[in-house]
């Protein structure tokens, strides 16, 4: 239902111009839900604002991106060439993509009621009176597992708990019913007793709804719970991708390998943490070669740091950007897509 | 809101309470008091030898030889049981009938000061801060810092030059001459509109300036948060999502600055009001001061004080309004 495709993104600063984004491609099945997974800074964001057009003023968009999605009515709509202010665009905006953010607080106005809210972007997108709206608005509240809807529709944002916020928010998002639905890092902010409701509830939803899904997050271990598909992106690239069951069972890449080690376990209690080592380097200052060949252990001096491997196919859906397998597969003679 | 508004009404009404006593102490501080110049005024120059006993006469005459809180409680007790604002001595009638319409027309020059200032403002900073580091965004700053340097009765002047050079239009003052004695009818009002947008645009030029940049800094914020991203996400359309979502908190900081708005145009008008032959309070209450016309004097000083506490009223209020965790108090 959307495919995306050659998607650079860059931002003109006082440092210069840098790049968030390089090169981005990927795809969203209808039903299906995609995990962009990445340290903060790697661009997972920035690539969902584009898809919404919500990118700043001073943000560029390569020309030869393509963002191709297909709507409820069953229309490829070209996202990168709708204008702004169209009235094709703000449809997408919430009426075919939902989009729901990590700070539920901040993302919610905190001088209108939640029912206000929620009604708004109900009437903009239904043909529904006000009286209609707020039916369909109490109705989704309670669907989200709040309790007392019809009282809860018409308090403001502070009232509520965090947890019941980032319900409301998914509220929200829903309740102009898209047929895509954006969350970035959903349960960051939250308790991780609410962040298994919430995540559990977020799968319910979207089984019940049909929708598909982007879920953001830096945490391999949520998306293990939610993605059916994932992408991990690194400095703005995505180094490694496939189905999730495969890519958390046979990680390939280094970095999806050092993320995996570094999620707690229980299991192995009395051993230390083992981080990714290094930190994630300034968007300015992109390494050359391999963006990850500061933090890699397994870098190789002469090749990783001076060429960027390029992405290798390892099978339907499945591929990785690594020196490693560019050399396994060289050496059976699989294609290297350039 | 109701409990909000009536805790708000109680304190404007102690505000008012305890400025009345201190306006009444304002009065009293001049050395001398209307006694002493009646008795010059009226023997002065005539030989008559004036003795003591002659200004406690007058004094006594007057109601003035009375203990100060009882004076004053007469005072207080007068304007708020009759509306009587007490004896204007030095016009030999009362005080309202010395105000009256000046009273009027200085809270006309006050309000379509406040409008503009707000109208233009308003608009403009929101519209610079959404065109943040455009070239219209530098003029408008170029044109704020002009705003501010340039004093008001030096606009005043520059604009009653080029409007009788120009024009060759009469703009000065508050009426035409058809109608500045006329009674108050509707065609005496519109001639007051018409005359009163020049003074009002001079006394909100530097206001004009300084609201601009308020409500730029602030509206960019607003512009920032995530709130704004996120109903822009849900498609709301652009201009309703502005006025919607950014610029009711945005103007926050000039809602809560109307009172001081309101106490800089009475600062400003008595100098306006001279260079564009105005007619209004401040003249009055330089007068009365000087004539040590009591009465008078506390009258406008009360008149002034009221409608900036009044105003002040107003703005929290409004920003309740704007913001209900104001009175939810969250």
């Amino acid at each position: 239902m959307l495919k995306v495709d050659n998607l650079t993104i860059s931002f003109r600063t006082d440092e210069g111009l840098i790049t968030p984004v390089q090169d981005v491609s990927f795809e969203v099945k209808a039903g299906r839900t995609l995990g962009i997974v990445g340290e903060s800074g790697s661009g997972k964001s920035v690539s969902t604002k584009a898809l919404m057009r919500l990118l700043p003023g001073n943000a560029l968009v390569s020309p030869d991106a393509r963002m191709a999605y297909v709507n409820k009515a069953g229309e490829t709509v070209n996202v990168e060439s709708l204008k702004p202010n169209s009235r094709a665009l703000r449809q997408l905006r919430g009426g075919e993509i939902g989009m729901i953010f990590q700070e539920p607080m901040a993302s919610f106005s905190p001088v209108y009621t939640i029912g206000n809210q929620m009604i708004e972007a109900i009437r903009l997108h239904r043909k529904a009176s006000k009286k209609e709206a707020r039916e369909i608005a109490i109705d989704m509240l309670d669907r989200v597992g709040i309790s007392n809807a019809s009282a809860r529709v018409d308090q403001y944002p502070h009232e509520l708990s965090g947890g019941m916020r980032q319900r409301a928010m998914i509220a929200l998002a829903l309740s102009a019913g898209p047929a895509l639905l954006i969350a970035d890092e959903p349960t960051t902010a939250l308790d991780v007793t609410i962040q298994a409701q919430v995540l559990e509830l977020m799968g319910d939803l979207q089984r019940d709804l049909g929708m598909g899904m982007i879920f953001i997050t830096h945490d391999l271990g949520v998306i293990a719970q939610v993605a059916d598909d994932v992408v991990v992106m690194y400095l703005g690239k995505i180094v490694e991708r496939g189905a999730t069951a495969e890519v958390i069972r046979n990680p390939r890449h280094p970095y999806t390998q050092g993320l995996l080690k570094a999620i707690p376990s229980l299991d192995t209690l009395h051993d230390r943490l083992s981080p990714v080592p290094g930190d994630i380097p300034s968007p300015t200052e992109r390494p050359s070669g391999c963006p990850f060949h500061t933090r890699c252990g397994q870098m190789r001096a002469g090749q990783c740091d001076v060429v960027e491997p390029p992405e290798v196919q390892l099978g339907e859906g499945r591929a990785v950007r690594c020196w490693l397998d560019a050399e396994v597969s060289q050496s059976a003679k699989l294609e290297i897509p350039a | 809101m109701l409990r909000f508004t009536l805790e708000r009404l109680v304190g404007m009404v102690i505000t008012m309470a305890l400025v009345s006593v201190m306006v009444f102490i304002i009065m009293e501080i001049p050395p001398g008091d209307y006694a002493d110049r009646y008795a010059f005024r009226k023997y002065s120059g005539t030989g008559v030898n004036v003795t003591q006993a002659d200004i406690e006469a007058i004094r006594a005459d007057l109601g003035l030889d009375k203990p100060m809180v009882l004076r004053y409680l007469d005072w207080i007790g007068g304007i708020v049981l009759r509306g009587d604002f007490g004896q204007a001595f030095a016009f030999e009638t009362s005080v309202v009938k010395v105000i009256g319409d000046k009273g009027f027309l200085t809270l006309g020059i006050l309000f379509a000061t406040l409008l503009v200032t707000y109208m233009i403002s308003i608009p403009v900073g929101i519209f610079a801060a959404v065109k943040r580091a455009s070239a219209m965004d530098y003029g408008l700053t170029i044109f704020s810092y002009m705003g501010l340097a340039l004093p008001n009765f030096l606009l005043a002047l520059l604009m009653l030059y080029f409007a009788s050079r120009w024009f060759g239009a009469d703009i000065g003052g508050l009426f035409s001459e058809a109608y500045a004695d006329a009674p108050w009818s509707l065609a005496k009002v519109w001639d007051l509109v018409k005359h009163l947008w020049l003074p009002a645009f001079v006394l909100a030029w530097s206001a004009v300036a300084y609201q601009i940049q308020t409500m730029r800094a602030t509206m960019s914020d607003e512009l920032n948060k995530l709130s704004v991203t996120a109903a822009r996400a849900r498609g709301v359309p652009e201009m309703k999502l502005l006025v919607k979502y950014p610029a009711r908190l945005a103007i926050n900081p000039v809602v809560s600055t109307i009172g001081f708005d309101v106490n800089r145009i009475f600062s400003e008008l008595p100098i306006v009001a001279v260079v564009l032959g105005l007619t209004e309070l401040g003249e009055l209450l330089l007068k009365a001061y000087l004539d040590l016309d009591m009465y008078v004097a506390g009258a406008i000083l009360l008149l002034l004080t009221f409608i900036i506490v009044f105003m002040n009223f107003v703005s929290d209020l409004l920003l309740a309004w704007l913001d209900p965790r104001i009175k939810l108090g969250a």
